[in-house]
């Protein structure tokens, strides 16, 4: 008799899984099982939904008040040129990090429209079959180098970042690494999404983690005190974030070297 | 606010008109604290996952699609600023933690009461309180998500950007815990 494994049960328990009428029957009939299921069902039932705090209706009015002072500048859904004119008025750092970013996404652009044209003119039947398939190769090859470098290259990017708040002074300004850590968020969003697509998940790990230390640092306030940089800090530290972003960059840079002979998915270390 | 009226409200709000966005404000607090309560289990981060949530919301109003569900895309960013806030929050106090559920469980078997007043006791729940912390983030987010606010594993995997089979396994290895560390409560019952 198959017996019904703990995670099959609580699947069960909250109404999902497969062949649920398959369950119920071996639960009549199994006494092994059917202890496992009250045991677990027991447990779930003494852990009622906590009572919350009543909020009264001006709840909504107080929220507001707190936050109205620090609203941020709003995103703007495929803005980049706007955005990149807007942070050219900055210092020569931003310049160069504005020029970067931008150079990055047309890379990035290049990479997506490669793909797309390559896909919408693929020949009906291909008649040299072996000669399409090496071109294919090449071409896919010639796409994954150009994504580990624009990674690698937004991972240098983003190290520096990092490293500037992490040696800041306890109190002060960070508005320049905010200005930085906020064109980077953009361009990582993009980079993360193309990782997953790509079937890259340990890159795409790395760079949600980022995206995280990068949005706080962006929403934090631009005259921070010590106690929130240390935050900022600490998470960073929690999450190893420093020493995952440049051991993923060397990973990159090092299957970029040597993608001519490699495979073009080959795996990358898990850094966490 | 009727469908039509909030539709306007949105796409105003989108084009960086704060009132509009105050009026999102006003209508979705009290939804916004109750889950954020539910996922960090302490009224003070609950506050702050509230002021963040809207923080990020409004800044990431240009990417909110406007035939979607407004509700729901707030959801999303409630449960994911939840988890970041836990996480901050782990790293800094992973010792304290641990400590606090070692006393919960180790508590002696004959100081319990009978299960009849376990059931209403607040002592169940201090308890159940401790295992929850005890769990991982994501984990407490997972199981959250499913058992108090009756989302599927695929709406979980949704909004919180994880893959099917890393939400359901986030979501027994919550339960997992909770029966190990809640199993003498159970066995005074049985």
């Amino acid at each position: 008799m198959k017996h019904y494994s703990e995670d099959e049960l609580t699947l069960y328990y909250y109404g999902e899984g497969r062949r649920r009428a398959n369950v119920e029957r071996h639960l009549d009939e199994c006494a092994a099982c059917a202890k496992c299921y009250r045991e677990i069902a027991g447990t779930l039932a003494m852990i009622a939904a906590p009572d919350v705090p009543e909020r009264g209706d001006q709840y909504g009015l107080e929220v507001w008040q707190r936050i109205r002072h620090r609203l941020p500048e709003q995103e703007t859904g495929f803005g980049w040129f706007g955005r990149f004119a807007w942070f050219d008025g900055f210092t020569g750092l931003s310049r160069s990090l504005s020029v970067a970013a931008a150079a990055a996404v047309l890379m990035l652009a290049a990479f997506i429209a490669g793909r797309t044209s390559r896909d919408a003119a693929a020949p009906p039947a291909a008649v040299n079959a072996p000669a399409n398939a090496a071109a294919d190769r090449d071409h896919a090859e010639g796409r994954q180098r150009i994504l580990l470098t624009s990674v690698a290259d937004h991972l240098d990017r983003s190290e520096r970042v990092l490293t500037d708040i992490m040696n800041a002074p306890d109190s002060g300004d960070i508005s320049s690494a905010q200005g930085w850590a906020d064109d980077l968020l953009t361009t990582s969003r993009l980079y993360r999404q193309d990782a997953l697509e790509a079937g890259e998940q340990s890159v795409a790990t790395v760079l949600d983690d980022l995206e995280r230390s990068l949005l706080e640092i962006v929403h934090s306030p631009s005259r921070i005190s010590a106690a929130d940089l240390e935050q900022i800090r600490r998470r960073i530290d929690a999450a190893a974030l420093l020493f995952k972003v440049r051991v993923m960059s060397d990973e990159l840079r090092n299957r970029e070297t040597h993608s001519g002979a490699a495979s073009p998915r080959a795996p990358i270390q898990k850094t966490s | 606010m009727d469908a039509t009226e909030s539709a306007a409200v949105l796409a105003r709000a989108r084009q960086g008109d704060s009132e509009a966005f105050r009026a999102l404000v006003e209508r979705h607090s009290r939804s916004v604290f109750r889950l954020a309560f539910r996922m960090t289990g302490n009224e003070q981060d609950a506050e702050d996952v509230v002021q963040e949530s809207f923080l990020r919301a409004y800044k990431q109003l240009g990417r909110f699609e406007s035939r979607a569900n407004f509700g729901t895309w707030l959801y999303r960013i409630v449960s994911n600023c939840s988890v970041d806030l836990m996480r901050a929050k782990q790293a800094r106090h992973d010792q304290t933690r641990g400590e606090s559920l070692d006393e919960a469980v180790e508590l002696p078997a004959n100081d319990l009461p009978t299960p009849e007043r376990l059931a209403q006791s607040a002592e169940i729940q201090q308890r159940v309180q401790g295992a929850l912390a005890a769990l991982s983030p994501l984990e407490r987010a997972a199981f959250t998500l499913r058992h108090y606010e009756g989302r599927s594993i695929d709406e979980i995997s949704r909004t919180l950007g994880l893959g099917t089979s890393a939400a359901k396994h986030s979501v027994f290895r919550a339960v997992r815990k909770l029966r190990a560390a809640l199993a003498p409560l159970r066995s005074q019952e049985s």
